[in-house]
């Protein structure tokens, strides 16, 4: 060895400060690590892009729904009158600061198939040219009589598209263009309806003289008003709202009063699309810590593997901060990483493919795509702040020994570390308990991560059984096949028909204020109701009892929906009636009660169609379609998601397995190969460090779907408030063994490949690092 | 006195598992001098040279360098000085795995602010054609002498080297000792150097024998020789 050739070159000299040298090891340790950090970024980006996607097209077309209101004049309510309201009533009302504009409709039976059949009602309107204005999407309005302009998802729903020709009321009209009507962004037929139902109900719009066409229909006198002066909020909205009922009240027969901030056709899809925001940002936030976690204890391991580099490198004098930010580079840069290319993907791919859920759902107009800033710092630098923390806080933890006790691998932060007894049990047991105790941090993230997959995973696997099954009790537990409500008492022969009465009150109090409840008075010994009624109060139905947690013997107060009134009811039984909130008593009692004269009704239940009912005496007619729409509608607008919850968490489920796995083989690896040494074959190795995972991956799986369960039960609770109504929680019992099969094949697949990873490891490994 | 040691106590455990490792060790060492600590294993040499680089604390005593004591340091502080004045060099090596010979030198450079020309410096240890290899490509000489060269690549005041022959057979560390001996004749570091080979303080200037925690000889080698013609 000789220094004659040593020069003493001082890099320093104008050269600036060298690099970190560190950073070399970034792109190796990728490079080492390529399926590790490729399966994380993958995940992370396409969640990100998916979020960002989801923000990037809710806010623009949240933004173009909040400006239709606007652009499109949409009104401030509307009512319904028995009879066309003349001249000095409009001119009465309109007193009251408010302009009427008629928007006269007819529902009309229609054939999109041209099979004969009726598939689907079309409320049909005359062109808007003030109010509630329409938005063309494709093609154009309608010029002639023989043209319809008809709504764009009621026409995707029944495959229409321009230029075909359907059937309405026995007239062939041909589809001149598909339209959004800014007032039916959710195609709810009625306001109180659980669900509105895009594929059995739609909208459209004909000249006056194809309107005028339909002589023989009935024409609902619908009414739409706009304030002169816009209520500031929605409170001062809702008095001038009443204030407004009640003059028109005294000037004619309302048959409905809808004001905007009840009308769901409205509401629906701005409450909706607020709603799906905040539920998907809680899920990336989560499934960020997760993943922090997953890196947080990769780290762990890398440090106490390079424990002696680190205390070496300490005593030379790099600084805690230092290896801190060494360590924090790579879960930061493929946050980075992800959350880049997430947001490209999120404005392009996954945009369209949100906006495309939304148009599958809605009937919204046009939308233009705007930067969304805080969708920006919610995928991206929020997702940062979480990787750093999570990682900062473990890191500083983990790094705050002093270089010797790192140089001596004396790495654990109690003082004295008694070894867990274990009861006495076989060898093979106990090894793996050990291998638990050793891994535990591992396992805590392996169990919250998979927990956080199983509730996914439940709520993607569960709702299909339980609209089928919401379904199946609405249609078993019908009262009757039609069920007809009138708009004046009109008598029918029809043996088969029976007489009740109905009237709707709402709610005053509880989870939503204002909700409907329809209030069946019975005819004694009903064939068609067969519970018993007490001659006492009343029943409620099951949905109503869950909703509003509701018991025998409690009281409820109800109020008249146009009016003041109030009325006290005592609940006596609850029964099993899952179509609607609804409350039945005697019609004895119903007379009493509403100051009815004996004798009264308002509605026949019959088995068999009423044909000798005239239309125009009939207001509804409620039948298996109406009642089982919510579950068609939500499978039409959910059912891919559904689907894409279901691979997003088996994926998640099996990359977390993947990874912590990995990590405990790798942390293994010198005992692994000493085992070898020892004798021991590839199967008996991977029965002891493989079964403490699958062990763990079990229990994993037991105890998730029942803390699962709980969590589903609270979430659907908070998620069903929303809406009109109330769809019992049910989970069929199949869709356990589902998730129990589907995430133990996950975990068979990884379990494979890391017994291909336990027959790799050579059995020198042990013998290189005896240290 | 460019390294005073002073009364150094140090102990661990507690109560009655309580080991006294060193009991009261005084002794100073002038700037450029190799010195050697030896002993038998447990009688506190590497507690020592921990001590003296700053990495373990003393129950009482201090040690100064250029008269600053490190018992007053905080820990930025002794980091700081570390950084600035001293070489570890290990019997384990302990060499980052996935950098390469001339980048895990690089590491020790990163820390001064003018650190020795790189390759130079593999060319003086005989790395030169080895700078690309990673950790596991390199004997156990070759690794050391990576190790050292991450040392001195900054040119520290001290050089403390913990049993740096320990793991290595009798050609290469006679390579590595006198490796030692020519950095420490260039540029003047002082060494500081934990062995329990007694032929290795034959090279050097001083010798301090440990045992239960106390010098039971300390004496100036008036008869050094070079580490080349060291024999054991």
């Amino acid at each position: 060895m000789n220094l004659r050739f040593l020069q003493v070159n001082w890099i320093g000299k104008g050269g600036g400060k060298m690099k970190n040298p560190l950073n070399k090891r970034l792109p190796r340790e990728f490079k080492g690590e390529f399926a590790k950090y490729l399966s994380i970024f993958l995940f992370m980006t396409a969640t990100i892009g998916f979020v960002s996607g989801f923000l990037v097209a809710g806010s623009s077309m949240i933004q173009a729904y909040d400006e239709s209101f606007e652009k499109y004049n949409i009104e401030n309510g509307h009512f319904v009158l028995d009879e066309k309201a003349d001249e000095d009533t409009l001119t009465e009302l309109e007193k009251e600061d408010v302009t009427i504009y008629p928007q006269f409709y007819i529902e009309e039976d229609t054939d999109v198939n041209g099979n004969g059949k009726t598939d689907s009602t079309l409320r049909i309107f005359e062109n808007r040219t003030d109010v509630n204005k329409v938005c063309v999407m494709k093609g154009k309005m309608p010029k002639n009589e023989k043209e319809i302009a008809i709504d764009r998802m009621y026409a995707d729903n029944n495959n229409l598209k321009t230029g075909d020709t359907i059937e309405v009321d026995g007239k062939k009209l041909k589809i001149s263009g598909l339209v959004a009507l800014s007032d039916y962004s959710a195609l709810f037929s009625d306001t109180s309806d659980l669900m509105f139902d895009s594929v059995k109900f739609g909208v459209a719009v004909m000249t006056d003289e194809g309107f005028d066409s339909f002589e023989d229909s009935r024409i609902y006198y619908s009414y739409a008003w706009k304030y002169d002066k816009e209520p500031k909020n929605e409170i001062k909205e809702k008095e001038t709202s009443d204030d407004f009922m009640k003059v028109l009240a005294q000037h004619a027969t309302i048959e409905k009063y809808v004001p905007r901030y009840i009308n769901q056709a409205i509401n629906f899809t701005g409450d909706d699309m607020g709603g799906d925001k905040a539920m998907m940002i809680v899920l990336l936030y989560i499934l960020i810590v997760i993943l922090a976690f997953v890196f947080a204890v990769t780290i762990n391991h890398t440090i106490a593997k390079e424990a002696t580099v680190i205390g070496t490198l300490r005593a030379s004098g790099y600084t805690r901060g230092e290896m801190v930010r060494h360590y924090l580079a790579i879960p930061m840069l493929v946050t980075l990483l992800a959350a880049i290319i997430g947001n490209i993907l999120g404005y392009t791919i996954f945009k369209n493919m949100v906006a495309d859920m939304y148009y599958g759902s809605y009937s919204l107009p046009t939308y233009k795509t705007i930067w969304n800033g805080e969708a920006f710092v919610l995928t991206t630098v929020v997702p940062m702040i979480i990787m750093l923390l999570t990682n900062l806080f473990s890191l500083v933890h983990r790094l705050k020994l002093s270089p010797l006790r790192f140089i001596r691998r004396d790495l654990s932060s109690q003082k004295k570390k008694k070894a867990v007894r274990l009861p006495k049990v076989k060898f093979f047991t106990r090894f793996r308990l050990r291998i638990i105790i050793q891994n535990r941090s591992s396992y805590i993230t392996l169990f919250v991560g998979m927990l956080f997959a199983n509730i996914l995973l439940l709520f993607g696997m569960m709702m299909s059984p339980l609209l089928s099954h919401y379904q199946d009790e609405v249609v078993n537990n019908m009262i009757a096949d039609y069920q007809y409500v009138l708009k004046a008492p009109v008598e029918v022969d029809d043996k088969e028909a029976e007489k009740y009465c109905v009237v709707s009150l709402k709610t005053v109090n509880g989870d939503k204020e204002g909700e409907e409840i329809s209030v069946y008075g019975v005819q004694k010994d009903s064939k068609y109701v067969k519970w018993n009624l007490p001659s006492d109060g009343i029943c409620i139905s099951d949905g109503y009892a869950e909703k509003y947690q509701l018991k025998k013997g409690d009281t409820i107060v109800l109020r008249e929906s146009y009016g003041n009134k109030m009325y006290g009811f005592q609940i006596k039984k609850i029964v099993n009636y899952p179509s609607s909130l609804a409350v039945f008593m005697p019609e004895k009692q119903f007379c009493e009660t509403f100051d009815k004269e004996e004798g009264y009704f308002n509605g026949y239940f019959s088995n068999t169609k009423l044909g000798e009912l005239k239309k125009e005496y009939v207001a509804s007619c409620i039948t298996e379609d109406d009642l089982t729409k919510i579950s068609r509608q939500l499978d039409v607008s959910m059912g891919n998601m559904f689907y894409l919850v279901n691979v997003f968490s088996v994926a998640l489920s099996a990359l977390l397995i993947y990874l912590l796995t990995k990590l405990i083989l790798e942390k293994n690896t010198n005992s692994i190969s000493m085992v070898k040494i020892l004798g021991y074959e590839n199967g008996e190795i991977a029965r002891l460090y493989l079964m403490a995972t699958t062990w763990v991956v079990i229990l994993s799986l037991i105890l998730g779907m029942w803390i699962s369960t709980v969590v589903i039960g609270g979430i659907y609770r908070v998620m069903m408030s929303d809406y009109s109504g109330w769809l019992t929680l049910y989970i069929d019992p199949k869709v356990y063994v589902e998730m129990f099969i589907m995430s133990m094949a996950a975990y068979l697949v990884v379990a494979l490949l890391q017994f291909r990873k336990i027959r790799k490891i050579p059995m020198d490994e042990a013998l290189k690092n005896v240290e | 006195m460019f390294l005073e040691i002073n009364d150094l106590k140090k102990s661990y455990g507690n109560d009655s598992n309580r080991v006294e490792v060193l009991k009261g060790i005084s002794f100073s060492i002038e700037r450029g001098e190799i010195c050697v600590l030896l002993g038998p294993s447990g009688s506190g040499k590497s507690t020592l040279l921990n001590v003296i680089g700053g990495i373990d604390a003393a129950d009482s005593g201090y040690v100064a360098i250029n008269g600053e004591r490190t018992v007053d340091m905080k820990e930025k502080v002794l980091t700081r000085y570390r950084r600035k004045h001293l070489g570890y060099v290990f019997q384990m090596y302990n060499l980052i795995p996935n950098l390469n010979v001339k980048e895990n030198i690089e590491v020790g450079a990163y820390l001064s602010d003018k650190p020795l020309d790189i390759d130079d410096l593999l060319k003086t240890l005989g790395l030169y054609e080895h700078r690309h290899k990673l950790p596991n490509q390199l004997s156990g000489g070759q690794q050391q002498r990576t190790a050292i060269g991450r040392a001195i690549v900054k040119n520290p005041d001290i050089l403390l080297c913990d049993e740096p022959t320990g793991a290595l057979d009798y050609n290469t560390s006679k390579e590595i000792l006198k490796l030692i001996e020519e950095v420490n004749q260039k540029y003047g570091n002082t060494v500081i150097m934990v062995t329990h080979n007694d032929a290795i303080k034959n090279m050097a200037d001083r010798v301090i024998k440990l045992r239960d925690g106390q010098i039971r000889k300390d004496y100036r080698n008036e008869s050094k020789i070079p580490a080349s013609e060291l024999d054991w």
